[in-house]
């Protein structure tokens, strides 16, 4: 596997790095997937609009586009599947086997390692998410301090993959409802229905509000935010959102002399409420490590 | 061996053309009225001719039955047969009267103007000037082109549109002569092979009345059957144009019988009835193979608490759901959008560097 250096540096910034090519390749398939099936979708949702026959036709009509829907959406499923197994297979080599090659395995230290992986929800998402609405209704100009993972990525990784699942198996049944009823009753055809709509509406929401604010309008990263392509989040970025992940880093690298301030200067009173100006003296950026480091090579999300 | 053997002993014959006429099935004589087929149902029956070439001489009744000939006489073409059993006969000349009454000027049928217009076209067998043309025996005849056509479904029209199809009128002109009698009897038929309205069109039509709660309610109807058609696949289809879908006529119109023949859900005789709705739905042109559960699929599903609780418990669910994650996004949003004015204001302010 590719090693991909901590931190990299261009035109004098520095980048954090975040997700690997396997994990970006994944999130675009994911995205373009995603967006032609609601475009296909939506319109029968809610045919009876004056605007669905225009897009529907722009796909091809009812001749062409629940063709275009389905094999979409077979993709989707196969990049689920994909994804699921790349999951399972990281933990499996890069845990559990060296578990049991140590001949440690036991109940508890399995579940332990599950409950340690980056995605899983832990006890300072809960303290982020208050520290989060303390800050938000100005009841602290402090931001949390976020991990490597903050609870809206965790958030914005199981929401699409509850709907993936739900609107994958839904998917599967009414596209072969035939096949299907020889087992399932008649009747579930239109629970099948109404959970594939209703959850597609959710998800076309959810993305198309909250995760492209955060990741496009926010006026943090407008016009857009480049790390899906780049697999590098801005070392400003970083401060605010990772700030506990971010000190830790480049105290690794060796950097703890170039440390920025948290976001919001709460750690430095003197310049509250004042724009930060101040850029910490840098040293000369060749400082900056190349050396591949282990402990950050976590694959993205999927080890 | 001739067919003149074949004839054997009358009095066999009879006894067999007596029970050949017993078992025929019904509806199978087709024109045969001089009973042809006796000898001619046989798949075997063949001989070779003059010219050493094997001659097939078996007629399948089922697609003879099914061509435009169908109706013809056998002698009607073969016109110098006068007894049976019969001697060689002579190729089929297409431009013999027929015994068949065109319906337009009464008079005998003929494709005997046909020959006029082959003449007149580049492949007449003479030249404007009425000179042979050179090769003129490679100028096809009748038969060259034409076999004994069955009938097909509606399809040589290429573009389907409103109004008059000219390509189909020219068809026309060619037996019928009166452009009177032409245009009445082409609308008379293409207008019923045609579907007059589209999908959407019929339900909103229906739905004239069953989409009226005060009628759905006076005759204690279980829904309001346009509305929850739109609910389905098929009614969302029917929203977008589309012309394929089932509409209320294909579902609830016995198949081949008329739009006037439909019965309730409880009249056995009814297309909807439960016993009878898997043949419907597991139709050759709809789900072929589906199995009667698949005819449980609610067609006309209904948002009522009473009527259907697991619809109506599973929906709200959905919209809890939707309404539970977005609305608490949304107002962190909102919350963000309004931090971002004022990033380093607060009511309180941590001192200490944790």
């Amino acid at each position: 596997m590719k090693k991909y250096p901590a931190i990299k540096i261009k035109d004098g910034k520095k980048y954090f790095f975040r997700f690997d090519l396997d994990t970006r390749v994944q999130h675009i398939i994911l995205a373009a997937t995603v967006i032609i099936l609601v475009l296909t979708g939506m319109p029968l949702k809610f045919s009876d609009t004056t605007w669905a026959p225009y897009l529907y036709s722009v796909f091809g009509g009812s001749q062409m586009a629940p063709t275009i829907h389905k094999w979409t959406g077979a993709l989707m499923l196969i990049l689920f599947v994909y994804h699921v197994i790349r999951v399972v297979s990281g933990i499996i080599t890069n845990h559990i086997l060296p578990l049991k090659r140590e001949g440690k395995m036991s109940v508890g230290r399995v579940t332990m390692i599950l409950l340690k992986l980056p995605m899983i929800p832990n006890l300072k998402d809960v303290k982020d998410f208050f520290g989060l609405m303390k800050y938000l209704l100005y009841f602290t100009n402090e931001h949390p301090h976020g991990d490597e993972w903050t609870w809206k990525e965790k958030f914005d990784y199981w929401a699409p993959f509850w709907g993936m699942f739900v609107i994958g198996i839904t998917g599967l049944i009414i596209w072969n409802k035939v096949i299907a009823t020889q087992i399932i009753p008649g009747e579930f055809i239109n629970l099948c229905l109404i959970a594939h709509s209703d959850e597609a509406l959710l998800a076309a929401l959810f993305l198309f509000i909250w995760h492209w604010y955060n990741v496009h309008f926010s006026t943090s990263v407008f016009p857009m935010g480049t790390v899906f392509l780049t697999g590098y989040l801005s070392e400003d970025l970083m401060v605010e959102e990772h700030y506990e992940h971010y000190v830790k880093v480049m105290t690794k690298e060796g950097l703890e002399g170039e440390i920025k301030p948290p976001h919001g200067g709460g750690n430095n009173p003197t310049t509250c409420g004042e724009p930060e100006t101040d850029e910490p003296d840098s040293p000369p950026e060749t400082t900056a490590t190349e050396a591949p480091n282990n402990s950050t090579q976590q694959g993205g999300i999927s080890s | 061996m001739s067919l003149k053997s074949r004839s054997g002993p009358l009095g066999y014959l009879g006894i067999f053309v007596l029970l050949s006429i017993y078992f025929l099935p019904t509806g199978a004589q087709g024109s045969d009225v001089g009973n042809c087929l006796l000898c001619h149902k046989y798949p075997g029956l063949s001989r070779v001719d003059e010219n050493a070439e094997m001659r097939l001489l078996y007629v399948n009744e089922e697609i003879f039955n099914k061509s435009v000939h169908a109706k013809v006489k056998c002698e009607g073409c073969h016109t110098d047969i006068k007894k049976i059993p019969h001697e060689p006969v002579k190729p089929v000349d297409c431009l013999v009267l027929c015994h068949i009454i065109e319906p337009s000027e009464e008079q005998k049928f003929s494709h005997k103007s046909v020959e006029t217009f082959l003449a007149d076209s580049v492949h007449g067998k003479k030249d404007e000037t009425g000179k042979e043309k050179p090769f003129s025996e490679d100028m096809p005849t009748c038969k060259d082109c034409h076999d004994n056509p069955l009938f097909r479904p509606l399809a040589f029209v290429k573009k389907v549109r409103p109004g008059v199809a000219e390509d189909a009128l020219g068809r026309c002109r060619v037996c019928h002569k009166k452009e009177e009698f032409i245009y009445r009897f082409y609308n008379h038929i293409t207008t019923r092979l045609h579907k007059s309205r589209s999908p959407l069109n019929i339900a909103q039509s229906c739905g004239r009345c069953h989409d009226d709660p005060d009628l759905v309610a006076r005759h204690n109807l279980s829904t309001m059957a346009g509305g929850s058609y739109g609910e389905t696949f098929h009614g969302k289809a029917a929203n977008l144009l589309d012309e394929s879908v089932p509409d209320c006529l294909d579902c609830h119109v016995p198949k081949g019988q008329s739009v006037h023949q439909m019965h309730g859900n409880d009249d056995l005789r009814a297309t909807t009835h439960p016993e009878n709705r898997g043949q419907i739905c597991g139709s050759v042109d709809c789900h072929p193979g589906a199995s009667p559960q698949f005819a449980n699929y609610q067609v006309h599903p209904e948002f009522d608490k009473e009527q259907e609780p697991v619809t109506y418990w599973f929906t709200t669910f959905f919209i809890v759901l939707t309404g539970g994650t977005l609305l608490p996004l949304m107002a962190i949003l909102f919350l963000d959008l309004l931090r971002r004015l004022f990033p380093n204001a607060s009511f309180r302010r941590r001192k200490e560097k944790r």
